[in-house]
């Protein structure tokens, strides 16, 4: 009898004894839910999917009222027309430089590349941080990138210029490695929605991004210009070798103007009417596959849930071409590839005499009219202050950035109170002028 | 012997027979009696057992108790024959042990305190009341089951006990039931205690298939054990009490005891109780204004015509048919519920079983309103030898239930039904034309109309809604193994699962308003929670004075939980209501595993039944701390000191005799939460969506190309769980022989290390949140309970108690300085629940106006930017008075977001009374609650839509802030007491814009919420007489009328102050949102006892 107990008691101690690990393995370390490792090309398909949202959502509507190509009508985009921004109201897009999509998946598939020697997969993934980068000293000016992803406590802000820089050693390097060829280099083949994993087309996209961080660069360095000659000749040159964001209309998958303007926010955005008085002066046929036929919207064509997004285009490199070329004074190359740009836009070419500030003018308002929909148009008037704005608030100039995210000063102390940050960037010093009529500059 | 043959037998055959019968009857002695109140009502549930021989049985519904003594032990000696019930005197009698029947009669005096009795402390402990230095408060199995209605246990403890505040989200059927002791700890999450039944943890989860919001009620899973079951509930409320269960104790623990067979001859017991709900109040509306905008009438009779959504139309004819909307929709609800119990046993192995079925009917229109339980148990134990005895305790719950869409939706039942113009007929609520829903927004659907919007579904379609239900079995049980091999050891052993499947449907057909083309949602959870818990216990006495007892445990727990989520988007045929009839179908799982290995060890030690104290420490080990430290210790030590004891040895007899118990006691505890499952891990997202905050969104996948990205949320491997620290002090008085008692109680307690969603620097750590322990929370405050005999006489027995509550609550601080968190998901932009620093968690943040005497700086018209306040306001302004300005004289809103409710009580007290006549009892329960705030959202709404009754003020020509309007507040500015409102178009456009729910303001509708509710009524009486046996067969017949809810005494304009728009998935009290009230109920019930 007793013997039944005491064995009763000796398997509950063993019970206890045998689960030294009852509290580790299995599904009670690792998440049934979520996955913990993922492929290159996985990981390579929300970098591609992020950086579309980064480069296309919000940021690019912003911009978009900022340059006066849109509208803000309604509710909070009334107020964000009007400059009415805190860092509460763009409070995201700064963390979306480095979160996941952005640059800490982009430096996995980095590092995943490496570990399988596939530097084709490599170059591109630098290509990805490069553009993330860029267009993140672009909006911000100074930012954490030395000591970005290191788990560091405030981390340090570099400064904007030192960041372009980095930004053209990673393409240069990308374009050294994507040429190098081997059986590990497979890159990312389908995965890659924009380009198939063609190296080719990816060199031709890091050229083109040379030259346009470059050309941020050229207020404060205008030895620049011949460089973006270089690269831009090497870029994109044919619009079928954009870089595009594909969309396939499903749920998740749809474009972002569509979702905004259709789905969401009926109602927020409508066409600017500086730019379509600029459009219609120039008897520009854009009017009309930007907005619809009553101008009261965008052109349904844009607002397709499967639409097509350009990012990079064949246009803003003919025309980086074209400016760096007309400002080093080459107005033949200048005339011919802003030419090859009108034509591109369906429009005929022009006369062989434009040259100097008239034909540069020319060439910025066509960079100006190309660069719709994507922050290259904000970019371009801050660099050139083209076309010459005139501020929506009188007294106020034209937001020339952004304020950093309310979450990422308050978890870091290097970065200042809104009110302690600069107006503008380092590489952009206000215009006095604008480049394209020499008439003061309005809205800077 | 057949019978036959006896007749054959002579008298030698008789002598045989008996021969052969007397030593049966030689073998021992059957106890029995009967054990009645002062009044002579039978006695139920009174333990009756010989002293030291470890032999007894505990009385039925009709008091009687037998059980026999083994011959082997019958040799004619003395010995004690005593009776023991809780909340009465227990009585010892000398017996003489002979064979034969031994008939012994008690009866019984009640006293309040209840000092003797032994409570469960939890993990397999208990211990006599008296030696406990903690709280822990009883809820008897009479109490329960007087509140029937709504089947909840949980909903059945409100008013019963300090401290204990329960909230049940609404009248209908399946609705769950909140509960908060002593405060919330915790700033997210929604700080529901433990469950644990019969020593075994239970699952109390409430989960909505849609979000609280909106979709339908959902049940607190405790809800599924019967109420009949339950012997008793023990409440362990603070640190002290409830460290034994460590890391899960947090917010106390509720230990349900259920009932056991008992040694005697076999009894049976049938229940049946109708309920006969209805609803006490709707939301006034008015009768006098149809549907339009500015007067002008606003209906529209074209095919697929849309009419105005607003009734702000004109003054209807005298003679003008007119509907209420918000009574048209309910009719008498009826409750079915049968409980049958049979139970007995021999002196070694004792059985109870029983079976009940619940049969509820809502209160709303048809049949969609239901909720059916089913529940068997069995529960059983055999002594196998004298020092080892084996139990098994067994039950199957099925419940299922039909719900009506609610809440913070366009299909929900009250939020069309009550935003209809009164000039609108609902019915016929299907075209007679093209057989679709019209409503009064989209009055005459054609068949070309399937798929479009009735901006808000016509009630009566809500109703008629099929596609909402639930169907839940549940399996619950334990094995459990008592070995006692010497006399001061005692080893207890308990093994037992908890593991229920619950489908769910959800469905909203062509034309609903929230989705047109329809959809269908399917959720699967399936739940298993396994625990074993091992104690030793060993009893050890010093000397004369001094008695210790050790006890050692061991718990493992195992929890499982799978979710399969299921969205069909679009129907494809109209019927059926079901996934695969959906043009898309997104599936989505959860599953998770969580472990627990702890250890713990209690001293307790008792000088002369005078001096008793405990020291204790669990170490908890979870799966879900951090790796960094994968265990966490909780001790705990309490000191009762009984002085009556000392004061009583030595003095004369009667100087303390008014006094006749008086204890001091002091505790300290720690309890804890465990982090929420995974939190611990950095992992890979599959469903991460990238865009901006206006909807605009991409996920990871991108035109079939599986996309990964790292997750939003970093992992904290350092993650630790909360901690609770708490002291409390109190004394339990007893007076005049124990027929009163008071006890008092102050606790004081600090939650640190609080878990919350806090930003990281997302360029350091590429994302932007992580959980971290960062906040502090405090809870302190004060409970008292007094019961007093007031009145015994015979046939006559009166007593009354109460019990008072208050609690304040504090979040000191949250992390890195930030200032309060929003819970998205219970609330509105406007007025939405969070944690704040410097209150309670969940209160509700909105807008206000612009007030004086605050040092506000604002933009103001006719003065400027940034314009000072006060020095507009003028010198001779009230503080707090609305500044009234501009060219319509109106307040001016306040941008500046703030705390503008709090709905935690500032005391709750329950009131009740019994008083017993001859066979005649009567019950009754006064449950009050006092100053909780709640955002009256519904009259927000109301008044925009021009339906609410207080809109009929449109056809005042002089409306003034302060005295008509916003009445009853200073004002100042230039705009104070001029005339804002002259026309009904003046009132039409405030109350849509400023004035109403469109208006960013919505401290407006901030309303006290104190109520006294008159629980409960219940009149019983006992019929016992020989003809009840004789006619009917039955020893007992009890008859029971009761009322619940009989009556609401409240300021709050609203249905109900006591509803809330989420249930028990929601922390954040005190919204009021279109929900369904709580119900007045009549029971009438027999209970007949074999």
């Amino acid at each position: 009898m007793r013997k039944i107990g005491f064995a009763g008691l000796g398997a509950a101690v063993v019970l206890a004894t045998a689960c030294s690990d009852y509290l580790t393995g299995g599904e009670l370390s690792t998440d049934p839910n979520r996955p913990t490792t993922a492929t290159t090309a996985q990981l390579f398909v929300g970098v591609e999917a992020g950086t579309w949202a980064l480069l296309q959502s919000d940021m690019a509507r912003v911009t978009g009222m900022w340059a006066q190509q849109l509208l803000g009508t309604n509710l909070q985009y009334v107020d964000i027309y009007n400059y009415g921004v805190s860092e509460d109201v763009t409070n995201g897009f700064q963390a979306g430089l480095y979160t996941g999509g952005a640059l800490v998946d982009v430096r996995k598939v980095e590092s995943q590349a490496s570990s399988a020697n596939d530097t084709l997969f490599h170059g591109i993934a630098l290509v990805m941080e490069a553009l993330i980068m860029g267009t993140g000293a672009d909006l911000f000016g100074n930012l954490t990138y030395k000591e970005a992803l290191t788990g560091i406590q405030n981390p340090q802000l570099d400064p904007q210029m030192s960041i372009y820089d980095s930004v053209q050693t990673l393409l240069s390097r990308a374009i050294v490695e994507m040429q190098a060829s081997g059986p590990t280099n497979i890159g990312p083949e389908s995965a890659d929605l924009a380009y198939g994993g063609d190296p080719a087309l990816w060199t031709l996209l890091a050229h083109t991004l040379k030259a346009r961080f470059l050309m941020h660069t050229a207020k404060l360095r205008p030895t620049v210009y011949p460089q973006v000659v270089t690269e831009a000749s090497k870029g994109i040159s044919d619009p079928a070798d954009n870089f595009n964001a594909v969309f396939s209309g499903n749920a998740n998958e749809q474009n972002f103007w569509y979702q905004f303007a259709i789905v969401q926010r009926p109602g927020y955005i409508a066409p600017n009417p500086q730019f379509v008085t600029l459009l219609q002066q120039r008897n520009d046929p854009r009017l009309h596959t930007y907005f619809n036929a009553d101008l009261t919207d965008l052109n349904p064509a844009l607002l397709a849930p499967n639409a097509t997004q350009p990012l990079v285009t064949a246009n803003e490199d003919l025309l980086l071409w074209a400016e760096a070329a007309e400002r080093t004074g080459d107005n033949a190359t200048a005339l011919a590839k802003l030419n090859q740009a009108r034509a591109l836009a369906g429009l005929p070419p022009e006369s062989g005499s434009l040259s100097g500030q008239a034909l540069l003018a020319e060439i910025l308002i066509e960079e100006y009219i190309a660069d719709f929909q994507n922050i290259e148009a904000w970019n371009l008037y801050l660099r050139t202050c083209t076309p010459n704005l005139v501020p929506v608030v009188a007294g106020s100039i034209v937001p020339a950035r952004f304020l950093y995210d309310a979450s990422e000063r308050n978890t870091n102390s290097n970065i200042p109170p809104p009110t302690q940050q600069p107006a503008r960037n380092q590489n952009d010093p206000a215009s006095t002028t604008s480049d394209a009529t020499g008439q003061k500059c309005l809205g800077q | 012997m057949p019978l036959s043959q006896l007749r054959w037998c002579g008298a030698s055959c008789l002598v045989a027979l008996l021969t052969r019968v007397a030593p049966l009857a030689a073998q021992g002695a059957t106890v029995t009696g009967h054990v009645t109140n002062v009044a002579g009502q039978p006695l139920p549930g009174v333990t009756v057992s010989i002293t030291g021989m470890g032999l007894g049985s505990i009385t039925r519904d009709d008091g009687l108790y037998t059980f026999t003594v083994p011959a082997a032990r019958v040799t004619g000696q003395v010995a004690t024959l005593n009776a023991r019930r809780v909340g009465y005197s227990p009585q010892n009698v000398p017996i003489t042990l002979s064979a034969g029947t031994i008939t012994h009669d008690f009866v019984m005096t009640q006293t309040a305190a209840q000092l003797s009795e032994v409570i469960v402390t939890g993990a397999g402990t208990s211990q006599v009341r008296e030696r406990v230095g903690s709280v822990i408060n009883t809820v008897d199995s009479t109490t329960l089951k007087r509140a029937t209605q709504p089947q909840n246990v949980i909903s059945s403890l409100a008013g019963t006990t300090p401290n204990v505040r329960v909230r049940t989200q609404s009248g209908e059927p399946g609705a769950s039931a909140f509960v908060l002791i002593r405060g919330a700890t915790s700033v997210t999450g929604t700080n529901q205690p433990l469950i644990v039944v019969d020593n075994i943890p239970i699952d109390n989860t409430t989960q909505a298939t849609n979000g609280g919001d909106a979709s339908t009620v959902a049940q607190n899973r405790a809800a599924d054990i019967n109420p009949n079951d339950i012997e008793s509930v023990q409440i362990l409320k603070g640190a002290a009490a409830a460290s034994i269960y460590g890391a899960r104790a947090a917010n106390g623990v509720i230990l349900i005891t259920t009932k056991k067979g008992s040694n005697g001859p076999t009894r049976y017991n049938i229940s049946s109780t109708q309920t006969f709900d209805h609803v006490v109040k709707t939301f006034p509306l008015q009768m006098l204004y149809g549907q339009g905008s500015n007067g002008l009438p606003g209906g529209c009779s074209t095919p697929d015509c849309n009419a105005s959504s607003l009734t702000w139309g004109p003054l209807l004819a005298p003679t003008a048919p007119v509907f209420d909307h918000g009574t048209e929709i309910y009719d008498t609800g009826l409750t079915n519920d049968i409980a049958l119990n049979v139970s007995g046993g021999t002196q070694r192995t004792q059985f109870f079983l029983s079976g009940g079925v619940t049969d509820q009917y809502g209160i709303m229109e048809g049949p969609n309103n239901r909720y059916f339980r089913n529940t068997f148990r069995l529960s059983a134990s055999h002594q196998l030898l004298n020092t080892l005895t084996f139990g098994g305790n067994f039950s199957y719950f099925n419940t299922t239930g039909k719900f009506v869409q609610k809440g913070s939706n366009t299909s929900g039942l009250l939020l069309g039904a009550l935003r209809t113009p009164p000039d609108f007929n609902n019915q016929p609520y299907l075209s007679s034309t093209s057989e679709l829903q019209r409503s009064y927004r989209f009055p005459n659907p054609t068949s070309a109309s399937l798929t479009t919007s009735r901006g808000y579904d016509n009630p009566f379609f809500t109703l008629a809604n099929v596609g909402n239900k639930s169907n839940l079995g549940r399996f619950l049980g334990n094995l459990s193994a008592n070995w006692v091999p010497v006399s001061w050891l005692a080893i207890n052993e308990t093994f037992g699962a908890d593991n229920y499947s619950d489908q769910r449907l959800e469905a909203l057909p062509f034309t609903s308003s929230s989705d047109p083309v329809g959809n269908v949602t399917r959720l699967d959870i399936n739940n298993l929670e396994v625990d074993q818990n091992l104690t030793g216990t060993i009893s050890y006495a010093v000397n004369k004075y001094l008695d210790t007892r050790i006890v050692l445990g061991q718990n493992l727990n195992s929890r499982r939980n799978q979710q399969v989520f299921v969205f069909g988007d679009q129907l494809i045929a109209p019927e059926p209501l079901a996934i695969q009839n959906t043009v898309s179908y997104t599936p989505t799982e959860f599953n998770s595993l969580q472990h627990i290995l702890a250890y713990f060890a209690q001293v307790e030690a008792d000088y002369n039944n005078e001096l008793h104290g405990t020291v204790g420490l669990r170490d908890d080990g979870f799966s879900t701390f951090g790796q960094s430290d994968r265990t966490a210790l909780y001790p705990k030590a309490d000191v009762a000191w009984t002085f009556t004891r000392y004061l009583n040895n030595g003095a004369p007899q009667n100087r303390w005799r008014w006094l006749s118990n008086a204890r001091l006691r002091a505790a300290y505890g720690e309890t804890g939460r465990e982090p929420p499952v995974y939190a611990t891990i950095t992992a890979l997202s599959t469903t991460s969506t990238f865009g901006s905050g206006f909807g605009d969104v991409i996920g990871s996948k991108q035109s079939g190309q599986g996309g990964v990205v790292t997750g939003s949320n970093l992992g904290n491997n350092d993650l630790k769980p909360e901690r609770n620290r708490e002291a409390e002090f109190g004394f339990d008085f007893g007076f005049q022989d124990q027929t009163s008692d008071l006890s008092v109680t102050y606790y004081n307690k600090k939650s640190s290390d609080v878990i919350l969603p806090s930003p990281v620097n997302a360029a350091a750590n590429g994302a932007s949140t992580a959980l971290l322990n960062g906040a502090t929370v405090t809870n302190k405050g004060w409970e008292m309970q007094f019961n007093a005999r007031v009145y015994t006489a015979k046939n006559w027995d009166a007593s009354i108690g109460g019990n008072w509550s208050r609690n304040t609550g504090k979040v000191v601080s949250l992390i890195n300085g930030i200032q309060f968190i929003p819970y998205n998901t219970e609330g509105f932009t406007g007025a939405i629940g969070s944690s704040t620093v410097g209150f309670a968690p969940g209160v509700i943040r909105g807008q206000d106006f612009i007030r004086c005497g605050l040092g506000q700086t604002a933009t103001l018209p006719g003065v400027g930017t940034m314009a000072n306040v006060d020095s507009a306001c003028g010198a001779g302004a009230q503080k707090n008075a609305l500044y009234i300005a501009g060219t319509n004289n109106r307040p001016v809103v306040n941008p500046d977001e703030q705390v503008i409710a709090d709905p935690n009580p500032r005391w709750t007290g329950g009131l009740n009374a019994i008083v017993h006549y001859k066979r005649l009892q009567i019950t009754t329960l006064f449950d009050i609650r006092r100053g909780a705030q709640v955002w009256n959202g519904t009259r927000s709404a109301l008044d925009r839509f021009g339906t609410a009754e207080e809109t009929t003020i449109r056809s005042d020509t002089a409306g003034i802030f302060g005295k008509n309007v916003l009445g009853n507040q200073a004002v100042a500015g230039p705009g104070a007491g001029k005339v804002a409102f002259r026309t009904p178009s003046d009132w039409q456009n405030w109350y849509t814009t400023t004035g109403g729910s469109a208006s960013p303001v919505q401290s407006q509708f901030v309303e006290n919420g104190n109520f006294t509710k008159w629980r409960e009524l219940s009149i019983t009486y006992t019929l016992d007489d020989p003809w009840v046996r004789n006619k009917l067969g039955f020893s007992q017949a009890l008859i029971r009328l009761g009322g619940r809810n009989l009556h609401t005494w409240t300021p709050y304009k609203g249905l109900d102050p006591e509803t809330n728009l989420g249930g028990a998935e929601f922390l954040t009290q005190g919204i009021d949102f279109f929900q369904n009230p709580e119900v007045r109920s009549f029971i009438l019930s027999i209970t007949l006892n074999r």
